[in-house]
Order: C-alpha cells, then structure tokens, then sequence
C-alpha cells in the first residue's frame, strides 16, 4: 500500500501532463475546417488535426494551437496549409494532392471501375454468342414441357 | 523446457518437409505408402505443435521470465485470462497460433478426405504444408518463441516481465486475434483444394463441393475477427473509432472482400457452370491477400499503430508471395482448357450479371483498399515523397462504392436466373422503390440533408423490403398450402433451402451494419472542462460530474469520474469512465469509456484526466451506432442458418452450351446435404 500515493500522484501528473498541451476545451470550428486539411502525424491514428480526438496527440494537439494563432493573425486557409506543407511536406495533407504522380491515387480506383466494366461487356459479348445458334423448338414440344413444369410448381407449392 | 519447445518445432517444420515431398513424390512415382506416410506426418506436425504451444501457454502461466517472450509479455500482477491472451500478444507467440491453427486444419482435412479424393488429396496435403513449412521456417529460425534471456553463457530470469499492453487487456481483444487467424487461415484450406484441382485437371467441380463450407465457416469467422476488432476500438481508444481505415485493419479487410466475391460467384459455377478462371483467381487472391495481411502486420512496410514491432522477416514473406503468385498464375494459365464454362449468357437482365457487377464493385472496393493503403510507400519508391493516404481519402472513395453495392444486395434477390424480362423487373421493383422514395421524403422533411445519409438510407429500405418480399412470397405458397401460421412458414421455407434464405439474412445484416455506419454523419462530440458538479450538454443530454473516485489493485491504479445523465431534467443514469496508470512496464495509461448503449444513439463517456481540480471529459453521441453490433449477431446467426443442412436440396441440370434450356428445378427430399 505504499506504493499507493505514489501512483495516483503519478496518474493525476500524466493526465495533467496530457491535457496541458490543450489550449482550449473545444476545438473552435474555424480550427476544425483548416486543420481537417491536414493529416494527423502522430502515427497512432489516421485522422485529420481537425478531428484527432485524443487530448494529449502529441501532433494535432500543438498544430490546433497552431493554426488557432495563426487565424487570429489573419493567415488565409490555404496559407496556413501551405505553411504546413513547406515545413512537413506533402505527408502534411490528409489526402494525396491532385497533381502529377499523386492524380494517380485518384484515378487508380475509377480506372479499375471502367476496366473491370469493359471486361464484363467483353465477357458477356462473347458469352452470348452461341444463342442465335440455337435450333427452332416445335411449338407442341414446347407446350408439353410448360405443362409439366405447371404442374412440378405446381406440387412445389 | 525452452529446448523441449525449440526441439518440437524443428521437428515439425521436418515434417511438414517430408509430408510435402512424400505426398508428391508418392503420387508421381505412384508409390501409396509415401501418400500415407506424408498424410502421418501432417498429423504428426500438429501434435509437436499442439505440445510447443502448450509449452509456451504454461511458461506465460507459470511467468517462466527465462524465456525472452515471456519476459516482454507478461507480469506478475496480470490477471490469468490476459497470461493466456499474452501467447498472441506478441511476433513470435502470434506466428506460433498462426502455424499451430494451420496445423490443426490440415489435420482435420487429412482425416475428414482420407477415404476421399485420393487423386487430389496428396497435392492439397502438398499446398498446406509448403505454407506450413514457411510459417515454421519463421518461428524455429528467425522469430522462435523459445528464445531465452541470456547473459553470457548463463540464462537468466529477470523479476517481472513488462506485461501485456493494457490496451490488449480487454475481452474482445482476448477472442479477436484467434477469430481472425481462424479467418485468415483457413482460406488456405479452399486454395489447396483448388490447387489439387487444377494440378490433376478435375473434371468437375469437386474442389468447390467439398470446400464450400470450408470458406462459409472460414468467412464467418473471418466476419467475426473483423467486427471484434472494430468493437474493441470502440470500446477501447477512447473516441468510439470503430474503423480507422489503419493499414492493418485495411489488410484484415482485403481478404474478406474477395472471399465474399468468391461465394457468390462460386454460385455461378455450381448452377451453371460458368466463371470457373474467376472462381480459380479469386481463390488464389484471397489467399495471397491472407499472407499479404500476415506481412503487412509483420514487417513494418507500412506505419501502424496495431502492427507489431519491426521484424526482419519481410523479404522472407515478400520471396514466398512471389514464388506462389508465379506458380499460381503459370497453373491457371496453363490449364484454361479445363477451365471452359459450360454454359453461356442468356441475358443481360439476368441473376448472372447481377453477380458480374457485385463482383466487380466489390473488387473495385478491395483494389481501392489496397491502393490507398499501398499509395504512400508507391509514392515514397516514385517520387521520393512519402504521402499520406488517411480516412477522408478511403470514405471519399468507398463510400460510392459501398452505396453502390447496398444497391446490387437488394437487387440481385430480384433478378431470376438465366433472363428476366423489363416486365417482371417493373413489377419486382415497384414496391422497394417506393419504400426507398416514401423513406427518403420523410427524412428530408425531418430535416436530413446529408446526401451520402439519404441514399444510404434509402437503399437500405429497398434492400429490406426486397428481402421481405421474397421470405413473405415464398412463406406465403407453404402457409396457404399447409394451413401454417405465417410465420412458422417461413421457418419452413428457411429450412427447406439455407443457403438462400441464410444468404438473405445476412444480407439483412449488411444493412443493419448500414444503417449503423450511416449514423455517423450525425455523431456529436464535446470536448470540456467540467468542474465538481458542474452540468454541461450533448445532444439532448444533460451530463452532471459528480465526483471522482480513485484506486488501485495489484496491475493498475485507477481514478473515475461519475457522470450523472439527465434528460429533461430527470436523472436517467450515471456513467462511470475511467483511466488507469498500469504498474508495468513504464507506467502505461489508458481509458476505459463507459457507453449508454441504446439502439438510436450510443451515450459515450471518456475521462480524460484532471486539469485545476477540473475533470477532462470527452463526451460524445453516436446515432445508430448500436445497429453495427446488432448486425453482427445476425450476420452469425445468417451464416450459421447457410452451414445448415437444406431440408430440400434442389438440383438445376446446367444449361446445356448451345443456350437451350434442358431441365428445370427438380425438388429431391434428402435427409442430408
């Protein structure tokens, strides 16, 4: 039991040491909207600074305050990202810019889409093919058959 | 002891090289008794392995803190449950269930096919255990459980071991890793059996009979390891993320998607005949995409916050990968002449092409995953850059996609076998339409203005409606025949062919999951500062913290803040979130919400800590939410209904190459499947 003071000391100092680097309570949305631009580095989670929910991130948590002070002093949006970008590099964006090799993170997905959409067209192409081949059936045959697939429904029912 | 283990798993991995040369040396020089003896020497590998894994479960039980593992996983302050958990807590432990899971499913496919297929069984018993071998290739050299803690030539024991990490230290996190290992391995099973099929030039369709519930069960538990892992992180990290888009929740997901192709285009092959190199490639890619996952998890390519540490066993999964994918590919290609469909398309407006697009959007999903996943180490090996690919990126691409396929759920029920004409469309159609229409018009009088909410939800009531219409049609004709209340009749009809009406409930269960994830377009979250009975809100919540609580037992001290829940002004419950400091290792901390669990909306409570003798609450509503775990239970309870015998078993004659159809449905009672 004496060890007991030491750790509850030791939790209340962690927990006061997570949320010390909280500026506010609440994320204020103009915060929220510029750092939802910007990916959470903190390597534990893959969200945006703007909706990263752990209170002590050792990332989002400093770069809120960050782009906080930053829209006080009157720094545009795409500024603020753009500080983001030169400092970190392109890894700073929650989503792959769309531009050069990065369009193909974009494209990747629609052009499977398209290609998968022109094999099926092929493949059902060739499949129905043989159809027209198919010989004439005597109507009265035909009939016949009809009848007994009524009357098996007919018992499956 | 530490020998004992080491001695059985080299002896294992020699075994499972001998099954691997007896079985295909037996069957070309056709020499039974090598057969045999290789099919022995399967059995005899899961018994030296079922004895290593014994001995390591009572070194973590007996904190044997000789054994480097041990030591790195387990304390003695750690309840008994999270001792025995602490065997996949870790690399090595982990790979060691890995390979013992294997071992025991090849043993059950030796002994449930030794009177059977004796001409495929000696390559399928080949194909397991060359994956076998891989996996025991990695635990007797470079990753061995047995490793002791050693200071020169003494063993040393140090006093306690570093424990497991407290966020595995919860109950799902005690069943979601064996689930999911259940999952990825037993896809093995069903790629073996196609191999031995392919190898031997199989006639039929043996290999997809024999092996149908093999996946089924596979899927089921595959299903199962995924939704426990995604309540854990709900539970667990503190801001009810159940799915993060993370490259290992992204790998556990991949080989689920193209197992899902698979058993719906599996149905083409069975009742027609048709999209058998599909069925061949889709096997295979599951497959693969299981030891993808393996290697993803494993070998630090890809930053993960639930991998386990940096290991060198990368390029022995990247060499492996490669040297299966070649063979594979070669082996279909080499044997597209047995793999000819024996049938052809009737019509467009068919259930086949229903199953060609939920084929083809579901790959689309996976190929996305994978790229997305992948895209920052392609981008760092082009550019030089490494670009981060997170949550906005795969919601903006899968959630289209998603819709899309909540769509084809509800309209391949409607869509008859072999051609349906526009008439019986329009007519099938109407009344799901309608739902949808009627459903989307209240919402958006309610207020809804959230596109992606809208679709979703309207899909979601065209898809239940189709579904309620074919159990009523089909219970209907039974109950008027046999005089049976309604709904005993659809009991009846369930029981007279599972698979569909299974296959429907679990259909009903990927809209509940829907219906889930949609509620997240409307989660509320605060973040506050609360003093000692001060009140603050969410949603129609007013919360109240009372006090706060601490303690302490011999793993962790704890301290909890207890939450008063009003609503218009009356107290209908306290919560209690909680944060512990773990004695162990460096003194680790983590959270444990309190969740008012209904199904409209989940009240979510995380106690993030104490600031000026002011309580940090993180409170959040999340609609809906509750959906996602009841869709769980009736994706089970859907799968199981499948794996029951049909009380029925119907027989369709394929339909013959010139496209005349040559048989109907002929109904035979058997008493089994």
């Amino acid at each position: 039991m004496t060890k007991r003071p030491c750790r509850l000391l030791l939790l209340l100092i962690t927990s006061y040491l997570c949320v010390a680097q909280v500026a506010s309570d609440m994320i204020p949305a103009d915060v929220k909207r510029v750092g939802s631009r910007l990916a959470c580095l903190c390597g534990a989670c893959k969200n945006s600074v703007g909706d990263c929910p752990m209170i002590g991130c050792h990332y989002s948590a400093p770069a809120r305050e960050r782009i906080g002070q930053m829209l006080k002093e009157g720094t545009s949006d795409d500024a603020i990202v753009n500080i983001f970008v030169k400092e970190q590099g392109l890894k700073a964006l929650v989503v792959p810019p769309a531009e050069g090799f990065n369009l193909l993170a974009w494209w990747m997905p629609v052009a499977t889409v398209l290609l998968g959409l022109m094999a099926i067209y092929m493949w059902i192409s060739r499949m129905r093919k043989p159809v027209a081949d198919a010989p004439a059936i005597d109507p009265a045959v035909l009939e016949k058959y009809r009848d007994s697939i009524d009357q098996d429904l007919a018992k499956l029912e | 002891m530490e020998n004992l283990g080491a001695l059985s798993l080299i002896l294992a991995f020699c075994f499972s090289i001998y099954a691997i040369f007896g079985s295909v040396v037996g069957k070309w020089k056709q020499r039974p008794f090598l057969v045999k003896s290789a099919e022995r020497a399967v059995l005899a590998q899961w018994a030296l392995q079922t004895f290593a894994s014994g001995l390591l479960v009572y070194a973590l039980m007996t904190c044997d803190f000789r054994l480097s593992y041990v030591a790195s996983h387990v304390n003695t302050a750690m309840p008994t449950l999270y001792k025995f958990t602490a065997w996949w807590g870790g690399q090595e432990g982990s790979l060691l269930l890995w390979s013992w899971i294997l071992a025991c499913y090849s043993a059950l496919v030796v002994w449930q096919n030794r009177k059977k297929f004796r001409d495929m069984m000696p390559w399928v018993t080949a194909t397991l255990m060359l994956t076998q071998a891989f996996f025991l290739l990695l635990i007797t050299y470079p990753l061995s459980p047995f490793e002791v803690l050693a200071v020169g030539k003494e063993i040393r024991a140090v006093p306690d071991g570093n424990g497991l990490n407290p966020l595995l230290q919860y109950w799902s996190m005690a069943i979601h890793p064996p689930t999911l290992y259940l999952g990825y391995v037993g896809f093995i099973v069903p790629f073996a059996f196609a191999m031995g099929s392919l190898i031997t030039k199989q006639p039929g369709d043996a290999w997809i009979h024999t092996t149908r519930r093999w996946t089924l069960v596979t899927w089921l538990f595959q299903s199962m390891g995924i939704l426990l892992g995604a309540g854990w992180a709900y539970a667990v990290l503190g801001w009810g993320g159940y799915w993060g888009w993370d490259p290992v929740e992204n790998a556990s997901l991949l080989p689920w998607i193209t197992a899902t192709a698979f058993l719906h285009s599996v149905m083409m092959q069975e009742k027609k005949g048709m999209m058998k190199v599909w069925n061949m490639v889709l096997v295979s890619a599951t497959f693969f995409l299981c030891i993808f996952g393996t290697f993803l998890t494993r070998s630090g390519v890809v930053s993960s916050v639930h991998a386990f540490a940096q290991s060198p066993i990368g390029p022995y999964f990247a060499t492996f990968l490669s040297i299966h994918i070649a063979a594979t590919t070669w082996l279909i290609l080499d044997r597209l002449g047995y793999l000819k469909s024996e049938a052809h398309l009737e019509s467009v407006l068919s259930r086949e092409s229903s199953f060609l697009f939920n084929n083809l959007i579901l790959l689309a999903s996976c190929f996305s995953i994978l790229w997305g996943t992948m895209f920052p180490v392609i981008s760092e090996a082009v550019t030089g850059e490494k670009i981060s690919v997170d949550a906005p990126f795969f919601n903006r691409v899968n959630i289209p996609i998603g819709l899309f396929l909540l769509l084809l759920t509800g309209v391949g029920p409607l869509i008859a076998w072999r051609r349906s004409s526009f008439e019986s469309l329009k007519k099938a159609f109407l009344w799901p339409t309608v739902g949808g229409i009627v459903l989307t018009g209240v919402l958006f009088g309610l207020g809804i203005r959230h596109l992606y909410a809208l679709m979703s939800f309207a899909l979601c009531a065209f898809v239940l409606i189709t579904v309620a219409m074919e159990f009523v049609k089909g219970a209907r004709a039974i109950a008027t025949k046999t005089g049976q209340h309604l709904l005993r009749a659809m009991v009846e009809l369930t029981h007279r062919n599972t698979r569909r009406y299974g296959g429907y409930i679990v259909h009903v269960a990927i809209v509940m999951m829907f219906i889930g994830f949609t509620g997240a377009a409307f989660n509320k979250e605060r973040t506050i500062e609360v003093g000692m009975g001060d009140k603050f809100s969410i949603g129609r919540y007013e919360l109240k913290v009372a006090s706060i609580e601490q303690g302490e037992n011999s793993n962790y001290s704890w301290g909890h803040a207890v939450v008063e829940v009003y609503q218009g002004g009356k107290r209908i419950d306290t919560l209690t979130p909680e944060q512990r400091l773990y004695s162990a290792g460096q003194g680790q901390q983590s959270s444990v919400v309190d969740i008012r669990r209904r199904l409209h909306e989940d009240l979510y409570l995380n106690f993030a800590g104490m600031q000026d003798g002011k309580a940090i609450i993180q409170a959040y509503v999340f609609p809906l939410v509750g959906w996602i775990w009841l869709g769980f239970a009736a994706l089970i309870f859907g799968t199981l209904v499948c794996l029951v015998p049909s009380k029925v078993r119907y027989e369709f004659a394929k339909t013959k190459v010139m496209g005349v159809a040559s048989g109907v449905a002929t109904p035979k009672a058997v008493t089994g499947d």
